[in-house]
C-alpha cells in the first residue's frame, strides 16, 4: 500500500511538472507559433499537391481481358471483284478489299501482311454507302501485290 | 469436313483449340472470296457450317477459360465481378441470410426466457 501511494504521488508529480512545462511553453509563445506565417503571393487558393497513389487493386474487375475481336480475319472481309477492281489489279498493281469499318489504315496494312504475306506500299480507304449489305465497309486499295498472291486468294484473275 | 462435335472439342487443349479456330477462320475467308467470285454451290453452303463451327469453338474456349478462372479464385476472398453470382441487381443488394438472422442480445434473451408457449385444451 505504501508503494502504491508513493507511485501515485510520483506520478502526480510527473504529470504536474509536465503540465507546468507545457503551460510555460505556451505562454512564452515560442513552440507553437514559431511556424512563420506563409506569405501568399496570389489571390486565389490552389489545391496543394497531394500524394497520388497508383492503382493496386485487390482483385481485377473483369476476370480476363476480352479477346481482340478485330483480328485480321475480321478486318479483311473479302476482295472486290468488279471490273474496275480487276483493272486496278492488272494496271496499278493494287488489290481492292472490302474491309471492316472499324479498321484503320495501319491495321489494314498489318492484316494484309498477315493474311497474304504482302507488303503493301500504300493503303487508301473510303467508306461506301451501304447497298444491300448489312455491315458497313471500307474499300481499300493497297499497292505492291504480285499476281501470284492474287491467284492464291481464290482465282480472282480467272474471272478476268 | 466432318461436322465438329462439341464433346470432342472439350477434350482439346487451349492451343489446339486456337489452332482449330485459325484454320476455320482461314477456311471462312476462302469461302467468302469464293462467294464473291461466283463459287460453286457446295462451297457457298459450307459457309454456314464453318461459321457455326467457329462459334462452337469460341464457346468452348471461353467456357474453359471461365472454368479455369473460377478454380483460381475459389480460395480467395475477393473475386472479380463477372465471376460473382449474377441473379438480379435487387437480389444482390438484399441482406444476406446471415445478416437477416442476426438478433440483438436483448432479443435472444427474451426468446430464451419467454418463449411462445403452446397450449392445448383438454377435451
Amino acid at each position: 500500500m505504501l508503494y502504491e501511494l508513493l507511485a501515485a504521488t510520483s506520478k502526480k508529480a510527473d504529470d504536474k511538472t509536465q503540465a507546468l512545462k507545457v503551460a510555460k511553453a505556451v505562454k512564452s509563445g515560442s513552440t507553437l507559433k514559431k511556424k512563420a506565417k506563409k506569405i501568399r503571393t496570389s489571390v486565389t487558393f490552389h489545391r496543394p499537391r497531394t500524394l497520388k497513389k497508383e492503382r493496386n487493386p485487390k482483385y481485377p474487375r473483369i476476370s480476363a481481358p476480352p479477346r481482340n475481336k478485330l483480328d485480321q480475319y475480321q478486318i479483311l472481309k473479302y476482295p472486290l471483284t468488279t471490273e474496275s477492281a480487276m483493272k486496278k489489279i492488272e494496271d496499278n498493281n493494287t488489290l481492292v478489299f472490302i474491309v471492316d469499318i472499324r479498321a484503320d489504315k495501319k491495321k489494314i496494312k498489318a492484316a494484309v501482311k498477315k493474311m497474304y504475306d504482302i507488303q503493301s506500299k500504300k493503303v487508301n480507304t473510303l467508306i461506301r454507302s451501304v447497298d444491300g449489305f448489312s455491315s458497313p465497309c471500307f474499300a481499300c486499295y493497297s499497292h505492291l501485290a504480285s499476281h501470284s498472291t492474287v491467284n492464291d486468294m481464290g482465282g480472282i484473275s480467272e474471272q478476268a | 469436313m466432318a461436322r465438329i462435335k462439341v464433346h470432342e472439342l472439350r477434350g482439346k487443349t487451349k492451343a489446339e483449340l486456337q489452332n482449330q479456330l485459325k484454320d476455320l477462320k482461314n477456311e471462312l475467308s476462302l469461302l467468302r472470296v469464293a462467294k464473291v467470285t461466283g463459287g460453286a454451290p457446295n462451297k457457298l453452303s459450307k459457309i454456314k457450317v464453318v461459321r457455326l463451327s467457329i462459334a462452337r469453338v469460341l464457346t468452348v474456349i471461353s467456357q474453359k477459360q471461365k472454368a479455369a478462372l473460377r478454380e483460381v479464385y475459389k480460395k480467395k476472398k475477393h473475386i472479380p465481378l463477372d465471376l460473382r453470382p449474377k441473379k438480379t441487381r435487387a437480389i444482390r443488394r438484399r441482406l444476406t441470410k446471415h445478416q437477416e438472422s442476426q438478433k440483438t442480445e436483448r432479443e435472444k434473451k427474451k426468446e430464451m426466457y419467454f418463449p411462445t408457449r403452446k397450449y392445448a385444451i383438454k377435451a
